[in-house]
C-alpha cells in the first residue's frame, strides 16, 4: 500500500529531514510512527500525501510514484487518503455535519450520497447526536472524532493521523486510538504518529521508530521504548 | 460556487464596494472615451466628404464681377460645383440653423454677411489648390475650406483617444490592484477552509473557482454600472446636442453604444478575473 525506497527529504533550508528510509506497509496495517520531535515523522506522512516530494528514493502510495506524480493528479491521490491532525482543523463557523460533509462536497461527490455518508461517519465515531452543533461546543476528544469522521467519510484506503492524540487528555485519547483501531479492522491502512508511549503499548502493533530521519526500529508487535 | 462567491463577497463588503466603484469609473472612463472619440471620427469624416471651398467677396464687389469669379474658377476645373450665394440667403440659411438667430435683422442696422462663392471639389487632395486660386482672384477678400478644420478634428480625436486610454490604463491599474487585494482578503478568510480542501484532494479548479466567479462578479457588476451610466449620459447629450447644435453630426446611440459597451464590458470582465486570478496566484501555490 505505501512503499518507501531509499527516501530521503531535504528541505530547502538545507535540512535533511528524512535519510535512507526504506519500508513497506501492506494494505490493512495499523503502524504506529514514534521518535522524537524533529525525527521525521510529519515528513514521511506529508511525502505519502504529495504535500513534499522526495528529494532522494521512491515514494510509491497505492501504486502511485507520488514523486513523480503531476500536479493534476495529487488530488485524485489525496481522496484515496483520509487525515487526522493534532489541532483538528475543524471550521469553526460550520455545524458537525457540514465539517464532515465538507469533505465530500468539494470532492465532488453525488449530492444525494452525502447525507447518508456523513450520518453513517459520524455514527462510526459515536457523534451523531452532535451533528448540528458547532465544533466550539465540543470537548476536543469530540472535536477530534469529527476529524476522525471527516477522514473517513471518502471511505479512504489508508487514514494517516499526525499526532492525533497530542491535544487530549489521556481518556480522549485512548478513545480515539481505539476507533483507529475499529476503523483498521475493516480493512483501512492506519498510519498514526504519537508521542504517547501508554497507547503504543497497550495496542502492541507494528511500531517504527524514526531517529534524526533514520528508522531504527521497525517490530511486527512493538513497544513505544525498544526492549533490549 | 456562486452561492460561495455571493458569500466572499458579503465578508469582505466595502472592499469589493471599493474595488466595484474604481473599476465602473474606470470604464465609464473607457466608455466614454470611446463614444468621444467615435463621434469625433464621425464629425471628421462628414467635414471631409464635405469638401467645400467657400470665398467671401469684399462688399463692393459688384454682381458681375462675382459672376466673373464664378466663371474663371469653373473653368479651374476639379470642381464638382460652384455657385454664388447672396448676402441675402446667407443670412436666410442662417436663421434657419439657428433659431435664436430669427430677430437678428431687428436689432442689426444692416445684414452683416458678405456675399460669398461655395466651390465643391470633386477630389478633396485638390482642395488647397482650388482655395488659393480662389484667393488670388479679383474681388475675393478671404477663403475658407473644411482641410484645416478637418485636420483640427482629427488632432483632438487622437487626443481624446490617448487622454482616455491614459486614464482608463491609470483607472483600470487602480481597479485591479483593489481587485487583488480583496480576491486576497478573501483567500486569507478562507485559508483553514482552502488547506482542508486541498488536503482532502478537491481539484484546484474546485479551490479556485469560487474567488474567480466572485472577481467576475465585481467586474460584471462594475461593467453593469457603467453601462447604464454611459447609456443614459449618452442619450442625454446626444439628444441636448442635436437640439441646439443641429449641424453637429452625432452618432445615433444605437451606432456607437454597442461596441462602447462590447469594449466596457469585455475590459471589465477580464479585469475581474485577471485580478482573481492574481490574487490566487500567491497564496495558492500547493
Ligand atoms: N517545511 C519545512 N521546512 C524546513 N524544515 C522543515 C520543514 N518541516 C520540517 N522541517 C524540519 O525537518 C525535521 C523533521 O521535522 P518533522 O518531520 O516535522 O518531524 P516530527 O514530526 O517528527 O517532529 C526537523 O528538523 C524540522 O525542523
Ligand atoms: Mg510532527
Amino acid at each position: 500500500m505505501i512503499h518507501f525506497d531509499g527516501v530521503g527529504k531535504r528541505y530547502p533550508t538545507g535540512v535533511a529531514a528524512l535519510s535512507q528510509v526504506t519500508v513497506r506497509i501492506d494494505p490493512g496495517e495499523f503502524v504506529f510512527l514514534v521518535g522524537p520531535t524533529g525525527s521525521g515523522k510529519s515528513t514521511f506522512l506529508k511525502l505519502i500525501q504529495a504535500i513534499e516530494r522526495p528529494t532522494t528514493g521512491r515514494v510509491v502510495v497505492d501504486g502511485d510514484d507520488v514523486g513523480a506524480l503531476p500536479a493534476a493528479a495529487v488530488p485524485r491521490l489525496r481522496r484515496r487518503l483520509g487525515v487526522v491532525f493534532q489541532e483538528f482543523k475543524l471550521l469553526p463557523d460550520r455545524t458537525v455535519a457540514d465539517n464532515v460533509a465538507f469533505a465530500l462536497r468539494v470532492t465532488g461527490t453525488d449530492p444525494v450520497e452525502i447525507g447518508p455518508r456523513v450520518q453513517w461517519a459520524l455514527e462510526t465515531v459515536g457523534m451523531a447526536p452532535r451533528a448540528d452543533d458547532l465544533p466550539a461546543r465540543l470537548s476536543g476528544g469530540e472535536q477530534q472524532r469529527v476529524c476522525l469522521a471527516r477522514a473517513i467519510v471518502t471511505r479512504p484506503r489508508v487514514v494517516l493521523a499526525d499526532e492525533p492524540t497530542g491535544n487530549l487528555d489521556p481518556e480522549a485519547a485512548w478513545e480515539i486510538v481505539q476507533l483507529l483501531a475499529r476503523i483498521n479492522l475493516r480493512g483501512t491502512t492506519v498510519l498514526v504518529s504519537t508521542h504517547n508511549p501508554t497507547l503504543v503499548d497497550i495496542l502492541r502493533r507494528r511500531v517504527i521508530e524514526l531517529c534524526a530521519g533514520r528508522i531504527v526500529r521497525d517490530e511486527a508487535r512493538g513497544l513505544y521504548q525498544a526492549t533490549r | 460556487m456562486l452561492a460561495d462567491a455571493a458569500a466572499g463577497l458579503r465578508r469582505n463588503g466595502l472592499m469589493a464596494a471599493a474595488a466595484t466603484t474604481t473599476m465602473a469609473l474606470a470604464l465609464l472612463v473607457a466608455g466614454g472615451g470611446f463614444v468621444v472619440s467615435a463621434n469625433l471620427a464621425h464629425l471628421a469624416g462628414t467635414l471631409e466628404a464635405q469638401v467645400e471651398v467657400v470665398g467671401f467677396f469684399r462688399r463692393d464687389v459688384p454682381p458681375a464681377a462675382q459672376e466673373r469669379v464664378l466663371a474663371q474658377t469653373v473653368a479651374l476645373g476639379g470642381t464638382s460645383a460652384a455657385t454664388l450665394v447672396t448676402r441675402a440667403e446667407a443670412l436666410r440659411r442662417l436663421q434657419q440653423t439657428y433659431r435664436s438667430m430669427a430677430s437678428v435683422p431687428a436689432v442689426l442696422p444692416g445684414n452683416p454677411l458678405p456675399d460669398s462663392i461655395e466651390v465643391r471639389v470633386a477630389d478633396p487632395r485638390r482642395i488647397r489648390e482650388v482655395a488659393e486660386a480662389l484667393r488670388a482672384m479679383e474681388g475675393v477678400e478671404d477663403v475658407v475650406y473644411g482641410a484645416a478644420v478637418v485636420d483640427r478634428v482629427i488632432a483632438l480625436t487622437r487626443a481624446v483617444r490617448v487622454a482616455g486610454l491614459v486614464a482608463t490604463a491609470l483607472l483600470v491599474g487602480c481597479a485591479l490592484v483593489i481587485i487583488v487585494n480583496t480576491i486576497r482578503l478573501a483567500v486569507a478568510a478562507r485559508r483553514q477552509e482552502i488547506e482542508i480542501m486541498a488536503l482532502v484532494g478537491a481539484s484546484p479548479g474546485f479551490v479556485r473557482g469560487p474567488f474567480l466567479v466572485e472577481g467576475l462578479l465585481q467586474g460584471a457588476a462594475a461593467a453593469l454600472a457603467a453601462t447604464v451610466a454611459l447609456t443614459a449620459a449618452y442619450l442625454v447629450l446626444a439628444a441636448r446636442a442635436a437640439a441646439s447644435l443641429p449641424f453637429l453630426p452625432v452618432l445615433a446611440p444605437g451606432a456607437v453604444l454597442p461596441a462602447a459597451l462590447a469594449v466596457l464590458w469585455s475590459l471589465g470582465l477580464v479585469v475581474g478575473l485577471g485580478g482573481s486570478e492574481i490574487g490566487l496566484r500567491r497564496y495558492l501555490t500547493a
